[in-house]
Parts: structure tokens; sequence; C-alpha cells
């Protein structure tokens, strides 16, 4: 009974920071095209939203890997999970509202490294696993999307600089709802699947699948509806980040962020290599505005970013072992992880309350 | 010890073809819109030849470009 209410604690806390990873992650795709108004917004969101659905159910290559080559695999229990699914969202949170564009599987594997170093120590943690799957492809993926996106706009200058702006720009907004549309397919291909893992996992750890059974079509569904409504919602406050506050782009230096991005991203996952949406995209835009003239890139925004890139391990981590820590202070059964539910919940309440008061207030005063 | 582990032949596969990919997208597209606007040009100038070279050399560029596009939704879906 116990193990059974903890696993569906594990599975609403697991679509929950599906749902975050949806609206996060909205900028990437949808940001330079509702910027260079490529799309209307609602229609960007919508469209980001429905491609993620259609993603999620598009590649189901889900083996039960969270936090693959970086936790000792046999040591994760569904506590681990939970307190690692809580640290992934509070960064998740945190950022979108400073409206930084920062990686959700990042803040994941923080959490889920976090809360294991907390239940079993150093040993549970490996360290040539963090280096090789979360440092380097963290370093890497901005630099290379930087000089990749620069390069493709110097040779977008080059071409078409002659000819009427109008026409470019119709073109390139053109261009950008095709890439546009790229990006949101391969995040639902993507990042829907790590949901389905967690869930898949969880459902193996209680004993109601073997790990040789196909994933139930209700993970499935589940995981691509929570990412979809995730992604409609947006994160409008990285969408302005990303969109206008890095770069002030026209519709070609949008198409080619996006473009060299997607470029950058599918290269390298076809090499095994896989790299953060949110990095390449990010690091893209800067690329984008920084070829025109150095000047055009907003540094001290970038900054911030790449500040909260660097937090994302460790804060999360700290979140994710905190609370396993409070979680193992209820003893092995369900206390911990309802207590946690519960008292997050009247937190998330309060603030949406607060939010809804103060809202009201503005109206009535304005 | 654990940067002796990271494959530098691998590194260097992402970063060729990142950078190979990242320019043909953008060389295709900046064609498929320069043919376009040439292609109009004439049209409006009523030099119907030379709108249809240009409309003709769009479109291949155009198939080029989607040609990638299909490519990497191949990519996606046969990932391992």
């Amino acid at each position: 009974m116990d193990n059974d209410v903890v696993l569906w604690i594990v599975v609403a806390t697991a679509l929950a920071f599906d749902f975050t990873n949806g609206f996060h992650d909205t900028a990437n795709a949808v940001a330079t095209s509702i910027s260079t108004r490529a799309m209307a917004p609602r229609v960007a969101v919508a469209l980001a939203a429905i491609l993620n659905f259609v993603g999620a159910f598009l590649s189901l290559q889900v083996a039960a890997t969270i936090a693959s080559g970086i936790v000792e695999a046999d040591m994760i229990t569904l506590a681990i999970v939970f307190a690692g699914l809580i640290g992934a969202i509070f960064w998740n949170l945190l950022t979108w509202y400073f409206g930084l564009p920062s990686s959700s599987s990042h803040a994941l594997i923080g959490g889920v490294v976090g809360a294991a170093f907390a239940a079993e120590g150093p040993d549970a943690v490996i360290g040539e696993g963090i280096i090789e799957k979360v440092a380097i492809p963290a370093v890497m993926a901005p630099i290379l999307a930087f000089v990749v996106a620069g390069v493709g706009i110097l040779v977008t200058y080059r071409i078409v600089g002659r000819q009427r702006p109008s026409t470019v720009s119709r073109g390139y907004r053109l261009g950008q709802i095709i890439t546009g549309s790229l990006f949101s397919l391969s995040h639902g291909t993507n990042d829907a699947q790590k949901t389905m893992g967690i869930l898949f996992l969880a459902l193996v750890a209680n004993g109601n699948l073997s790990a040789d059974d196909d994933i139930p079509t209700w993970v499935v569904v589940s995981a691509a509806t929570a990412i979809a409504l995730g992604t409609y919602v947006g994160g409008w406050r990285i969408i302005k980040t990303m969109g206008s506050r890095i770069i002030k782009m026209d519709p070609a230096q949008g198409f080619s962020a996006q473009g060299s991005g997607a470029a950058v991203i599918l290269a390298a996952s076809h090499a095994g290599f896989p790299l953060s949406t949110t990095h390449v995209i990010s690091g893209g835009i800067m690329g984008a505005g920084a070829a025109k003239r150095v000047s055009a890139v907003r540094w001290g925004v970038a900054g911030n970013i790449v500040f909260a890139w660097v937090l994302t391990l460790p804060a999360s981590a700290l979140v994710g072992a905190l609370t396993y820590l409070v979680v193992h202070l209820f003893g092995d059964g369900a206390a911990g992880p309802v207590v946690v539910s519960g008292v997050l919940l009247v937190a998330l309440g309060i603030a949406m309350a607060r939010r809804v008061f103060q809202g009201q207030t503005l109206t009535a005063e304005g | 010890m654990a940067l002796a582990s990271i494959d530098v032949g691998l590194l260097f596969e992402v970063v060729w073809a990142s950078a190979l990919a990242g320019a043909v997208v953008s060389t295709l597209f900046a064609l498929v819109v320069l043919f376009g606007a040439r292609s109009a040009e004439g049209r409006r100038a009523g030099r119907s030849t030379v709108a249809m070279v240009y409309g003709t050399a769009a479109v291949l560029s155009f198939t080029g470009f989607m040609g990638l596009v299909v490519y990497a939704v191949h990519l996606m879906l046969s990932k391992g």
C-alpha cells in the first residue's frame, strides 16, 4: 500500500516535471519566430505544443536510463527519483521566474545526483560521467552553436545582402516556421522520453512491470500530454529573454540561430553526443548577433544566462539532496513523499493565490 | 584521469559535422531567398525567361533544403 502511494506520487511529480520542462523550453523553438514576427505568439506556442505531442509518439527508445552513467543505476530508489525530480522542478521554476533559459536535462541529472549522493554517499556518483555527459557538452554546445550560427549569418548576408530587405525578411520568416517546427519535433522526441523513462523505471521498481515489458500506452500519452500542455502554456519570461533581450534580431538572424542550431543538435546527436537544446539555441542567438556586430549582443544578459548554466547542476543537486534528507527523516514509507508533496503544493497554492490577488489589486487600482 | 576518457575523435567529428551541416543549411536557404527574389524581379520586369530560370533555381534550392529537413526528421526517428 505504502509503495503504491510513493509510486503514484513519483508519477505525479514526474508529470509535473514534464510540464515544467515543456513551458521552460517553449522558448527554444518559438522565441526567435515570435521576435521576428514569423508567427503570432499564440500560433507559435500552439504549433510547438502539437509538434511536441507528436514527437513524443515518434520515438519510443525509452531505456530506463535516468542519469545513466552518472549515478550508479542499482542504487536508485523511488525516494531518490522523487527527490531528484523536486530538485529539477525547483530549478526550472526559479530560472523561469528570472527569465533565464537553462537545461531541464541538466537540472534533472543534478537533482538525481544530489539525492543519490545524500542517500548513498560519493560512491553513488560517477565523476567521469558528469564530466563527459554534462560538463563537456555544456561548454561545447553554446560555443559550437555560436560559431556555426555566426558563420551561417555571414554566409547569408553575403548571398542576400543586396536584395530588398522586405523580400529577404519574408523569405526568412517562412524558413523560421520550418526550422522552429523541426526544433519542436526534436524536443518532443527527446524530452518527453525522459519522463517516460522515469515513469517506466518507477513502475519496474514497484514491481508493476518487468524491465523487458513494453512501455504502457498511458505512460506515453500522459508524458506527451504533460509536455505539450507545458509548451502551450509557454514560459513567456524566457521567451522574452531569448527573443528580444539577448539581441534585437532580424528574420535572417532568427533563421540562422534556429537552422544552425538544429544542424548542430542533429549532427551531434547522430554522432552519439547529445547536446542541450537550450544551450545550442542560446549560443546560436548570440553568434548570429555577434557576427553582425559584437556590440549587438547584450553581454550582461548573456553573462546571466551562462551563470545560470554553471549553477544548474550544483543548485538542483543541493535541492535534490535536501529533499532526500527531509523525505528520509520520515522513514522509508510513504510519509516523507506525502509530506514534502503536500508542503510544496500548499506553497505553490499560496504563491498562485498571491499572484491572483495582486493582479486583482492592480486591476482595481488601474 | 576523467579527461582521459573523452573521445577526442568523436568531439572532432561533432565539430566538423555541425559546421558543415550549418553552412549547407544557411547557404541553401539563402539561395532560395536570392533566386526567389530575382525571379520576382524578372517577372515584374516582364522578362519571363529570366524569371523562369531563377524560379527553377529557387525550387531546386528549396528542394535541397527540404531534403535536409526530411533527413533531419529521419535522424530523429532512427536514433537509438
